[in-house]
């Protein structure tokens, strides 16, 4: 029970948060920044932070009336100024194939120039702002979404929501929009949250909605753990930037990954939420306790504490997580020999490979010099076996031992064709059968390389 | 210390002075219980996580409670009211029409529809129905502004979530504002209503976890 209430004191609640940090680190000039937008995109922009660019603004009903609806370009998102929670943000892909005055919104429904106004109406009224007072709507261009995140998105753009506090970031977060949120990046409305690790911008665990905890993108089999979030340093140098620029001292920044112009703010919270540490299961006000007191002067100091209290233990922690176990782009390696020796190498971590291969010498080392000799006996080259069928190559095979199969490979160096045979391969304590091929690579730095089909039960990480 | 014959209780003398200034023995009591009710708005919602629709709504709730005849009458309306609310939002969304329009098209059926509600209790030979005032009434009908804003703005669920809270906070209220003893220490001590300001101060720099987010961060407790 002790322990319960001491581990309490890891999590920021409602009450803390408001008391301890909203009030006293956001001041009123501040959070009114954040709460309006075009402000706030006004500041950042001066501050050579990149936001999505705005394309007009309608502030009145005089405005709307005499709006030149073509000025608008195929794509673009309409946006209420001092909207929260995501609330009253359309979004058109495109125009409607021979039509000039109708969009296409990511559900394929259609939005007309009278729908248009419509919502701006409802703007302008108040309806999505803060506190139902009169708004402004403005339009700005659309992001595109990267390819990466394409599985994993519904109808949306994922963004990121960084938790910024005494230029340290604490906590990160990945939303990915859902069928349940209606393309909508908002835990409340049924979005996935990814705790990232700050160290490395990997993904870590996932909740839905506001508390079930996953470990797939629902209906599927796309482990949500292990995603590499692009561009991870840049995010975090923006965020913390922008809470310099801002002056809020609790910042929550949305940031987005434009397929062009790559990390953008999208906007600045006044009044981050909780959830995000669900998404990390981890607890807030134990990772604010740790920097309260420290004095840190630059932005990039600020993110070297960060990445170095909040990130780390990723690799166990994906390794638990996921099950598969994580390597570099240049692994050692043990391969069997056929008499049950071990023989210890260098080999490149290839995906770009689609089956692994090895150094003929190497072959040779691990006994299979008959197999070599053998096959070089034959004198194959690919133009003269492209004309035989597998019977007849069967047939031509026949007499070489432990060959375990042929194969045709195009790389760089032109298309050659190659026997292969069948070794164990111990990698970071795992022992796998794999099928190699034999080639000469003397000339090459590493005697194997370890293609997609042996690496399944495996993750990379380029920076190890 | 005085004793009030047509009660049968103490009072303070300060409640006698205001009696025979011709102030009425309930208005006195209602009054004084706001604080107290109030109060406990804040402790739901700042140490329970209840939140309700703020501490407005579900403290007039409570007194639209008390002036009518009866909590089942005045529970009746407020579900009756909330339903018909929920049913409108349905059958106007189709017409796509701005905000406020839409709320007063809600509150003319709501209103209709209430005077349905007590002509029915009449044929029932509910006469307690028909004979609850009009201001208790007209107090819930607004409940459908603040049920339609969150409707909007957080969804269905949230809406209905909010609104059953505010009805439980403020059936617990009713029933502490309507509590002989509670009643009889006010009148005898009108003093202890100024209680609730050193309460509220301690509410106010209150800033540990709410018994609600106990539940909401449950996960994050087993990997703490």
């Amino acid at each position: 029970m002790l322990d319960f209430f001491k581990k309490s004191r890891q999590i920021l609640g409602m009450n803390s948060r408001n008391l301890e940090f909203i009030r006293p680190f956001n001041l009123k000039r501040a959070k009114r920044l954040a709460d309006d937008k075009l402000k706030s995109k006004k500041i950042l922009q001066k501050n050579n932070l990149s936001v999505p660019k705005l394309i007009t603004k309608i502030s009145s009903h005089k405005e709307l009336d005499n709006f030149d609806w073509q000025s608008l370009p195929n794509s673009f998102a309409l946006k209420p100024n001092r909207g929260f929670g995501g609330e009253g943000i359309l979004v058109v892909y495109g125009k409607k194939k021979g039509r000039d005055d109708t969009w296409v919104k990511a559900n394929r429904s259609l939005v007309t120039i009278e729908d248009l106004k419509i919502h701006i109406r409802n703007i302008l009224d108040g309806f999505f702002s803060l506190s139902g007072t009169p708004d402004i709507a403005f339009f700005e261009e659309r992001l595109q979404l990267l390819k990466l995140f394409k599985p994993y998105s519904y109808r949306g753009i994922p963004d990121i929501r960084v938790l910024v506090f005494n230029k340290v970031p604490i906590m990160a977060m990945l939303r990915l929009p859902t069928k349940s949120s209606n393309g909508k990046a908002n835990l409340q409305q049924g979005a996935i949250g990814l705790g990232i690790d700050m160290a490395t911008g990997t993904t870590t665990t996932a909740v839905l909605g506001k508390n079930k905890i996953i470990d797939y993108v629902p209906k599927t089999r796309m482990l949500l753990s292990g995603i590499k979030i692009p561009y991870w340093k840049d995010i975090l140098a923006l965020a913390i930037k922008s809470q310099d620029v801002s002056g809020l001292g609790f910042l929550g920044a949305d940031i987005a990954i434009d397929k062009v112009h790559g990390p953008v703010i999208i906007e600045l919270n006044a009044r981050p939420g909780l959830s995000i540490q669900i998404a990390n299961l981890a607890g807030l006000k134990g990772r604010l306790k740790k920097i309260s007191g420290l004095k840190i002067k630059t932005l990039a100091r600020g993110m070297r504490v960060g990445i170095d209290l909040f990130g780390g233990e990723i690799e166990e922690e994906l390794e638990e997580v996921s099950g598969k176990k994580v390597i570099g782009t240049i692994e050692k390696v043990k391969l069997i020999s056929k008499e049950k020796n071990e023989i210890e190498i260098s080999a490149k971590i290839d995906t770009g490979a689609g089956f692994s291969s090895i150094d003929t010498n190497l072959a040779k080392q691990l006994g299979f010099e008959k197999t070599v000799s053998e096959y070089e006996k034959l004198n194959i080259d690919y133009e003269k076996i492209k004309k035989l069928n597998s019977e007849e190559r069967k047939e031509l095979f026949k007499n070489i031992p432990d060959l375990a199969d042929t194969i045709i490979v195009h790389s760089s160096h032109g298309t050659t064709y190659r026997p292969m045979i069948k070794i164990y391969l111990i990698m970071d304590n795992t022992k796998i059968p794999v099928t190699v091929s034999i080639i000469d690579r003397s000339n090459l730095k590493m005697p194997m390389i370890i293609g997609k089909r042996n690496l399944q039960r495996f993750l990379i990480d380029v920076t190890k | 210390m005085y004793y009030l014959h047509s009660l049968g209780i103490f009072i303070s003398p300060s409640i006698h002075f205001f009696l025979q200034e011709g102030v009425p023995f309930d208005t006195i009591i209602l009054i004084l219980m706001l604080p107290i009710i109030a109060t406990l708005i804040a402790f739901f919602g700042q140490v329970l996580g209840i939140k309700a629709f703020g501490i407005y709504t579900p403290l007039i709730v409570t007194f639209a409670f008390l002036a009518t005849n009866g909590i089942k009458y005045g529970i009746t309306i407020f579900v009756s009211i909330i339903l018909i609310g929920m049913v409108m939002r349905f059958i106007l969304k189709p017409f796509r029409l701005l905000y406020l329009p839409r709320v007063a098209i809600m509150l003319t059926a709501v209103a209709i529809l209430t005077l349905g509600l007590l002509v029915f209790g009449g044929g029932l030979r509910r006469t307690g129905l028909a004979a609850v005032s009009i201001f208790p009434i007209l107090i819930m009908i607004t409940l459908v502004e603040k049920f339609v804003a969150v409707q909007i703005e957080k969804g269905n669920k949230a809406a209905l979530i909010l609104t059953l809270e505010t009805l439980f906070i403020s059936i617990i209220g009713f029933f502490i504002a309507s509590s002989e003893p509670l009643i009889k220490l006010i009148a005898l001590r009108p003093w202890v209503i100024l209680l609730t300001i050193p309460l509220n101060i301690l509410l106010g720099k209150w800033t540990g976890l709410r018994v609600s987010e106990y539940f909401r961060f449950r996960e994050i407790f087993k990997y703490l």
